[in-house]
Protein backbone atom coordinates (compact mmCIF):
# COMPACT_ATOMS: atom_id res chain seq x y z
CA UNK A 1 0.00 0.00 0.00
CA UNK A 2 2.41 2.44 1.14
CA UNK A 3 4.48 1.89 -2.73
CA UNK A 4 1.99 3.45 -4.52
CA UNK A 5 2.25 6.91 -2.94
CA UNK A 6 6.07 6.85 -3.84
CA UNK A 7 5.39 5.67 -7.51
CA UNK A 8 4.61 8.93 -9.20
CA UNK A 9 6.80 10.89 -7.38
CA UNK A 10 9.56 8.13 -9.05
CA UNK A 11 7.43 8.57 -12.68
CA UNK A 12 7.95 12.18 -12.31
CA UNK A 13 11.47 11.97 -11.30
CA UNK A 14 11.63 9.95 -14.00
CA UNK A 15 12.87 6.48 -12.33
CA UNK A 16 11.83 3.92 -9.65
CA UNK A 17 13.03 4.63 -6.17
CA UNK A 18 11.56 2.25 -4.52
CA UNK A 19 12.46 -1.70 -4.72
CA UNK A 20 9.26 -3.11 -3.84
CA UNK A 21 6.96 -1.00 -6.48
CA UNK A 22 4.71 -2.83 -8.25
CA UNK A 23 1.68 -1.62 -8.60
CA UNK A 24 -0.05 -1.66 -12.18
CA UNK A 25 -0.10 1.77 -14.33
CA UNK A 26 -2.86 0.19 -16.50
CA UNK A 27 -5.75 -1.27 -13.84
CA UNK A 28 -5.96 1.69 -11.41
CA UNK A 29 -7.61 0.89 -7.98
CA UNK A 30 -8.23 3.07 -5.23
CA UNK A 31 -6.28 0.74 -2.76
CA UNK A 32 -3.33 1.50 -4.59
CA UNK A 33 -3.91 5.47 -3.94
CA UNK A 34 -4.83 5.61 -0.97
CA UNK A 35 -4.69 4.02 2.60
CA UNK A 36 -7.07 1.50 3.80
CA UNK A 37 -10.33 3.46 5.09
CA UNK A 38 -10.82 1.09 7.90
CA UNK A 39 -7.32 1.49 9.72
CA UNK A 40 -7.82 5.54 9.28
CA UNK A 41 -10.76 5.45 10.98
CA UNK A 42 -9.44 3.30 13.93
CA UNK A 43 -6.45 5.54 14.63
CA UNK A 44 -9.00 8.81 14.36
CA UNK A 45 -11.34 6.90 16.91
CA UNK A 46 -8.75 6.75 19.47
CA UNK A 47 -8.82 10.28 19.94
CA UNK A 48 -12.67 10.30 20.40
CA UNK A 49 -14.80 9.78 23.47
CA UNK A 50 -16.24 6.17 23.69
CA UNK A 51 -19.50 7.36 22.36
CA UNK A 52 -18.16 9.48 19.42
CA UNK A 53 -19.24 8.64 15.95
CA UNK A 54 -17.53 9.65 13.03
CA UNK A 55 -19.46 10.47 9.59
CA UNK A 56 -17.76 9.10 6.11
CA UNK A 57 -17.04 11.86 4.83
CA UNK A 58 -15.24 12.93 7.14
CA UNK A 59 -13.16 9.51 7.06
CA UNK A 60 -12.75 10.48 3.38
CA UNK A 61 -11.53 13.31 3.63
CA UNK A 62 -8.89 12.37 6.63
CA UNK A 63 -7.76 9.31 4.35
CA UNK A 64 -7.37 11.79 1.38
CA UNK A 65 -5.10 14.30 3.53
CA UNK A 66 -3.08 11.55 5.05
CA UNK A 67 -2.48 9.94 2.03
CA UNK A 68 -1.17 13.76 0.72
CA UNK A 69 0.71 13.82 3.81
CA UNK A 70 2.72 10.60 2.68
CA UNK A 71 3.30 11.43 -1.12
CA UNK A 72 4.73 15.11 -0.06
CA UNK A 73 7.10 13.46 2.51
CA UNK A 74 8.24 10.89 0.02
CA UNK A 75 8.75 13.16 -2.64
CA UNK A 76 10.76 15.06 -0.71
CA UNK A 77 12.90 12.19 0.11
CA UNK A 78 12.65 10.57 -3.24
CA UNK A 79 14.64 13.60 -4.02
CA UNK A 80 17.43 13.75 -1.99
CA UNK A 81 17.60 9.95 -2.77
CA UNK A 82 17.82 10.98 -6.60
CA UNK A 83 20.50 13.65 -5.84
CA UNK A 84 22.64 11.13 -3.86
CA UNK A 85 21.84 8.22 -6.21
CA UNK A 86 20.36 6.00 -3.44
CA UNK A 87 17.82 3.54 -4.80
CA UNK A 88 16.16 2.94 -1.16
CA UNK A 89 14.92 5.47 1.04
CA UNK A 90 15.03 4.56 4.64
CA UNK A 91 13.52 5.99 7.74
CA UNK A 92 16.55 8.86 7.98
CA UNK A 93 15.69 10.19 4.81
CA UNK A 94 12.14 10.61 5.54
CA UNK A 95 12.82 12.48 9.28
CA UNK A 96 15.33 14.52 6.75
CA UNK A 97 12.61 15.71 4.63
CA UNK A 98 10.16 16.06 7.30
CA UNK A 99 13.14 18.45 8.68
CA UNK A 100 13.42 19.93 5.25
CA UNK A 101 9.95 20.74 5.27
CA UNK A 102 9.15 22.36 7.98
CA UNK A 103 8.07 20.14 10.56
CA UNK A 104 10.65 19.60 12.78
CA UNK A 105 8.45 19.11 15.94
CA UNK A 106 7.91 15.40 14.62
CA UNK A 107 11.49 14.70 14.53
CA UNK A 108 11.91 13.53 18.56
CA UNK A 109 9.25 11.42 18.68
CA UNK A 110 9.60 9.97 15.24
CA UNK A 111 13.27 8.99 16.49
CA UNK A 112 12.21 7.58 19.62
CA UNK A 113 9.70 5.08 17.63
CA UNK A 114 12.30 4.13 14.67
CA UNK A 115 14.92 3.18 17.29
CA UNK A 116 12.51 1.23 19.16
CA UNK A 117 11.40 -0.46 16.18
CA UNK A 118 14.94 -0.84 14.68
CA UNK A 119 15.84 -2.09 18.81
CA UNK A 120 12.91 -4.59 18.66
CA UNK A 121 13.23 -5.78 14.65
CA UNK A 122 17.01 -6.47 16.00
CA UNK A 123 16.19 -8.62 18.69
CA UNK A 124 13.69 -9.94 17.57
CA UNK A 125 10.44 -9.48 20.19
CA UNK A 126 8.13 -7.05 20.33
CA UNK A 127 8.65 -3.67 22.47
CA UNK A 128 5.41 -2.30 23.34
CA UNK A 129 1.65 -3.09 22.97
CA UNK A 130 1.36 0.41 20.43
CA UNK A 131 4.23 -0.84 18.42
CA UNK A 132 3.91 -4.54 18.23
CA UNK A 133 -0.03 -3.98 16.99
CA UNK A 134 0.66 -1.53 14.54
CA UNK A 135 3.32 -4.00 13.49
CA UNK A 136 0.88 -6.61 13.25
CA UNK A 137 -1.65 -4.11 11.08
CA UNK A 138 1.11 -3.38 8.82
CA UNK A 139 4.28 -5.86 8.44
CA UNK A 140 6.40 -3.18 6.60
CA UNK A 141 10.26 -2.82 6.16
CA UNK A 142 11.77 0.31 8.20
CA UNK A 143 10.44 2.86 5.56
CA UNK A 144 7.49 2.26 5.82
CA UNK A 145 7.17 2.15 9.29
CA UNK A 146 8.36 6.33 9.66
CA UNK A 147 5.13 6.30 7.34
CA UNK A 148 2.46 4.68 9.57
CA UNK A 149 4.66 7.33 12.56
CA UNK A 150 4.38 10.03 10.07
CA UNK A 151 1.10 10.03 8.99
CA UNK A 152 -0.14 8.98 12.73
CA UNK A 153 1.43 12.43 13.99
CA UNK A 154 -0.34 13.86 10.58
CA UNK A 155 -3.67 12.77 12.12
CA UNK A 156 -3.46 13.77 15.56
CA UNK A 157 -2.22 16.85 14.25
CA UNK A 158 -5.18 17.18 11.77
CA UNK A 159 -7.83 16.81 14.80
CA UNK A 160 -5.82 19.45 16.93
CA UNK B 1 -50.63 8.73 14.67
CA UNK B 2 -49.12 6.04 12.51
CA UNK B 3 -50.42 7.63 9.44
CA UNK B 4 -48.65 10.96 10.86
CA UNK B 5 -45.35 8.96 11.07
CA UNK B 6 -45.36 7.33 7.54
CA UNK B 7 -46.12 11.00 5.94
CA UNK B 8 -43.05 11.80 7.86
CA UNK B 9 -40.90 9.54 6.81
CA UNK B 10 -41.00 10.62 2.95
CA UNK B 11 -39.88 13.88 4.03
CA UNK B 12 -36.97 12.65 6.00
CA UNK B 13 -36.00 10.36 3.44
CA UNK B 14 -36.04 13.64 1.20
CA UNK B 15 -33.74 15.35 3.58
CA UNK B 16 -31.46 12.19 3.13
CA UNK B 17 -31.49 12.68 -0.41
CA UNK B 18 -30.70 16.78 -0.13
CA UNK B 19 -28.17 15.80 2.63
CA UNK B 20 -26.35 13.31 -0.16
CA UNK B 21 -26.37 15.64 -3.15
CA UNK B 22 -24.92 18.76 -0.55
CA UNK B 23 -22.23 15.58 0.27
CA UNK B 24 -22.09 14.86 -3.47
CA UNK B 25 -21.58 18.81 -4.12
CA UNK B 26 -18.89 18.99 -1.25
CA UNK B 27 -17.00 15.75 -2.49
CA UNK B 28 -17.10 17.33 -6.19
CA UNK B 29 -15.96 20.56 -4.74
CA UNK B 30 -13.15 19.04 -2.85
CA UNK B 31 -10.31 18.93 -5.45
CA UNK B 32 -10.13 22.78 -5.47
CA UNK B 33 -9.93 22.11 -1.31
CA UNK B 34 -6.66 19.68 -1.71
CA UNK B 35 -4.41 22.69 -1.94
CA UNK B 36 -6.01 24.54 0.52
CA UNK B 37 -6.20 21.46 2.57
CA UNK B 38 -2.02 20.78 1.99
CA UNK B 39 -1.49 23.92 3.15
CA UNK B 40 -3.80 24.01 6.52
CA UNK B 41 -0.90 22.72 8.46
CA UNK B 42 1.43 24.97 7.22
CA UNK B 43 -0.66 27.78 8.28
CA UNK B 44 -1.18 26.40 11.83
CA UNK B 45 2.77 25.60 12.39
CA UNK B 46 3.23 29.43 10.90
CA UNK B 47 2.19 31.03 13.43
CA UNK B 48 4.30 28.61 16.19
CA UNK B 49 7.40 29.61 14.26
CA UNK B 50 6.86 33.03 14.90
CA UNK B 51 7.78 33.77 18.18
CA UNK B 52 11.03 31.40 17.83
CA UNK B 53 12.27 33.26 14.90
CA UNK B 54 10.65 36.63 13.56
CA UNK B 55 12.85 36.56 10.91
CA UNK B 56 11.76 33.23 9.63
CA UNK B 57 8.48 34.53 9.61
CA UNK B 58 8.87 37.23 6.85
CA UNK B 59 10.25 34.21 5.21
CA UNK B 60 7.07 33.37 3.27
CA UNK B 61 6.64 32.99 -0.78
CA UNK B 62 3.61 33.78 -2.79
CA UNK B 63 2.75 30.46 -4.48
CA UNK B 64 1.31 30.82 -8.63
CA UNK B 65 -2.22 31.47 -9.40
CA UNK B 66 -3.36 27.85 -11.22
CA UNK B 67 -5.42 26.35 -8.32
CA UNK B 68 -6.08 29.86 -6.16
CA UNK B 69 -8.68 31.64 -7.72
CA UNK B 70 -9.19 34.36 -4.77
CA UNK B 71 -5.70 35.45 -4.90
CA UNK B 72 -2.30 34.35 -3.56
CA UNK B 73 -1.51 32.10 -1.39
CA UNK B 74 1.06 32.51 0.87
CA UNK B 75 2.78 29.06 2.50
CA UNK B 76 5.87 27.95 4.56
CA UNK B 77 8.93 29.02 2.40
CA UNK B 78 10.50 25.30 2.91
CA UNK B 79 7.83 23.78 1.80
CA UNK B 80 7.19 25.91 -1.97
CA UNK B 81 9.11 23.36 -4.26
CA UNK B 82 7.47 20.49 -2.39
CA UNK B 83 4.13 21.60 -3.33
CA UNK B 84 5.13 22.59 -6.73
CA UNK B 85 6.24 19.42 -7.10
CA UNK B 86 3.27 17.09 -5.72
CA UNK B 87 1.31 19.38 -8.03
CA UNK B 88 3.22 18.43 -11.08
CA UNK B 89 2.63 15.21 -9.82
CA UNK B 90 -1.37 15.15 -9.33
CA UNK B 91 -1.52 16.91 -12.98
CA UNK B 92 0.42 14.15 -14.41
CA UNK B 93 -1.69 11.64 -12.76
CA UNK B 94 -4.87 13.58 -13.93
CA UNK B 95 -3.69 13.56 -17.46
CA UNK B 96 -3.21 9.99 -17.32
CA UNK B 97 -6.96 9.88 -15.49
CA UNK B 98 -5.86 7.99 -12.64
CA UNK B 99 -7.45 10.43 -9.53
CA UNK B 100 -9.80 9.37 -8.12
CA UNK B 101 -12.85 11.10 -8.78
CA UNK B 102 -15.73 9.38 -7.77
CA UNK B 103 -15.49 6.16 -5.06
CA UNK B 104 -16.84 3.33 -5.40
CA UNK B 105 -19.54 2.27 -2.96
CA UNK B 106 -17.51 -1.18 -2.37
CA UNK B 107 -14.22 -2.74 -3.77
CA UNK B 108 -14.91 -6.26 -4.26
CA UNK B 109 -18.03 -7.82 -6.22
CA UNK B 110 -18.02 -10.98 -4.09
CA UNK B 111 -17.80 -9.49 -0.99
CA UNK B 112 -20.40 -6.82 -1.74
CA UNK B 113 -22.77 -10.04 -2.89
CA UNK B 114 -22.02 -11.91 0.52
CA UNK B 115 -23.40 -8.76 2.34
CA UNK B 116 -26.50 -8.71 0.79
CA UNK B 117 -27.13 -12.23 1.17
CA UNK B 118 -26.64 -11.58 4.93
CA UNK B 119 -29.38 -11.72 7.12
CA UNK B 120 -30.28 -8.53 8.46
CA UNK B 121 -32.13 -7.83 12.10
CA UNK B 122 -34.40 -4.77 13.05
CA UNK B 123 -32.71 -1.85 12.43
CA UNK B 124 -30.67 -3.26 9.65
CA UNK B 125 -27.35 -4.71 11.17
CA UNK B 126 -26.58 -7.82 10.73
CA UNK B 127 -27.09 -11.25 12.36
CA UNK B 128 -24.24 -13.17 13.90
CA UNK B 129 -24.39 -16.71 14.83
CA UNK B 130 -26.26 -17.03 17.76
CA UNK B 131 -28.62 -13.96 16.88
CA UNK B 132 -29.73 -15.88 13.94
CA UNK B 133 -30.06 -19.01 15.51
CA UNK B 134 -32.23 -17.38 18.41
CA UNK B 135 -34.08 -15.83 15.19
CA UNK B 136 -35.04 -18.96 13.57
CA UNK B 137 -36.08 -19.98 16.73
CA UNK B 138 -38.09 -17.69 16.65
CA UNK B 139 -39.18 -18.16 13.41
CA UNK B 140 -39.98 -21.99 14.39
CA UNK B 141 -42.55 -20.47 17.56
CA UNK B 142 -44.01 -18.21 15.61
CA UNK B 143 -44.82 -21.21 12.76
CA UNK B 144 -43.19 -19.12 9.92
CA UNK B 145 -41.33 -21.26 7.66
CA UNK B 146 -38.55 -20.39 4.70
CA UNK B 147 -36.12 -17.82 3.91
CA UNK B 148 -38.02 -14.87 2.20
CA UNK B 149 -37.55 -11.54 3.28
CA UNK B 150 -41.49 -11.48 3.45
CA UNK B 151 -41.06 -13.41 6.30
CA UNK B 152 -38.07 -11.34 7.43
CA UNK B 153 -40.83 -8.25 7.93
CA UNK B 154 -44.03 -10.41 9.14
CA UNK B 155 -41.69 -11.49 11.87
CA UNK B 156 -40.16 -7.46 12.87
CA UNK B 157 -44.19 -6.58 11.97
CA UNK B 158 -45.25 -8.74 15.73
CA UNK B 159 -41.92 -7.31 17.56
CA UNK B 160 -43.22 -4.30 16.86
CA UNK B 161 -46.89 -5.11 17.81
CA UNK B 162 -45.50 -7.01 20.86
CA UNK B 163 -45.63 -5.96 24.28
CA UNK B 164 -43.08 -2.86 25.71
CA UNK B 165 -40.83 -5.40 27.48
CA UNK B 166 -39.91 -7.05 24.10
CA UNK B 167 -38.85 -3.61 22.96
CA UNK B 168 -36.52 -3.38 25.64
CA UNK B 169 -35.08 -6.97 24.56
CA UNK B 170 -34.88 -5.75 21.25
CA UNK B 171 -32.93 -2.48 22.60
CA UNK B 172 -30.26 -4.37 24.58
CA UNK B 173 -30.01 -6.85 21.54
CA UNK B 174 -29.18 -3.77 19.04
CA UNK B 175 -26.87 -2.48 21.77
CA UNK B 176 -24.85 -5.63 22.02
CA UNK B 177 -24.43 -6.06 17.84
CA UNK B 178 -23.36 -2.60 18.40
CA UNK B 179 -20.84 -3.45 20.98
CA UNK B 180 -19.75 -6.39 18.26
CA UNK B 181 -19.43 -4.22 15.34
CA UNK B 182 -17.70 -1.25 16.33
CA UNK B 183 -16.78 -0.17 12.79
CA UNK B 184 -18.31 2.62 11.76
CA UNK B 185 -17.94 2.47 7.99
CA UNK B 186 -20.03 -1.18 8.06
CA UNK B 187 -22.21 0.77 10.15
CA UNK B 188 -22.58 2.90 6.51
CA UNK B 189 -22.56 0.24 4.08
CA UNK B 190 -25.40 -1.43 6.48
CA UNK B 191 -27.38 1.59 5.64
CA UNK B 192 -26.59 1.92 2.16
CA UNK B 193 -27.77 -1.88 1.74
CA UNK B 194 -30.28 -1.23 3.50
CA UNK B 195 -31.74 1.27 1.41
CA UNK B 196 -31.39 -0.74 -1.53
CA UNK B 197 -33.21 -3.96 0.27
CA UNK B 198 -35.97 -0.96 0.40
CA UNK B 199 -36.25 0.28 -3.11
CA UNK B 200 -36.66 -3.33 -3.93
CA UNK B 201 -39.07 -4.54 -1.60
CA UNK B 202 -41.28 -1.19 -3.01
CA UNK B 203 -40.19 -2.78 -6.55
CA UNK B 204 -41.36 -5.99 -6.25
CA UNK B 205 -44.85 -5.07 -4.14
CA UNK B 206 -46.94 -1.98 -3.84
CA UNK B 207 -48.80 -1.44 -0.99
CA UNK B 208 -47.74 -3.93 2.23
CA UNK B 209 -43.76 -3.55 1.86
CA UNK B 210 -44.48 -0.03 1.71
CA UNK B 211 -45.97 -0.15 4.97
CA UNK B 212 -43.77 -3.01 6.61
CA UNK B 213 -40.81 -0.71 5.30
CA UNK B 214 -41.94 2.41 6.85
CA UNK B 215 -42.37 0.26 9.98
CA UNK B 216 -39.02 -0.66 9.99
CA UNK B 217 -37.74 3.08 9.48
CA UNK B 218 -39.53 3.69 12.20
CA UNK B 219 -38.11 1.32 14.21
CA UNK B 220 -34.60 2.23 13.18
CA UNK B 221 -35.34 5.58 14.14
CA UNK B 222 -36.54 5.37 17.17
CA UNK B 223 -33.66 2.63 18.21
CA UNK B 224 -31.24 5.40 17.14
CA UNK B 225 -32.66 8.02 19.42
CA UNK B 226 -32.64 5.17 21.89
CA UNK B 227 -28.98 4.72 21.20
CA UNK B 228 -28.51 8.42 21.38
Amino acid sequence: MSDAPASPCGGGGGGSHESGEHSPRSNFREQDRFLPIANISRIMKKALPPNGKIAKDAKETVQECVSEFISFVTSEASDKCQREKRKTINGDDLLWAMTTLGFEEYIDPLKVYLAAYREGDSKGSAKGGDASAKRDVYQSPNGQVAHQGSFSQGVNYTNS
Amino acid sequence: MKQFLFLNLPDTEINCSQVDCNHSMAHSSYPYGDPILAYGPQAISHPQMVPQMLGLASTRVALPLDLAEDGPIYVNAKQYHGILRRRQSRAKLEAQNKLIKSRKPYLHESRHRHALNRVRGSGGRFLSTKQLAQSNAEFVTGAHSGSDPTNIYQKEHPLEVESHSSKDGDNASFITTYSDRPCLSGNNLNFRQQECMFLGNSANMSGAPQCSGGLTFGGAKQRTSVVR
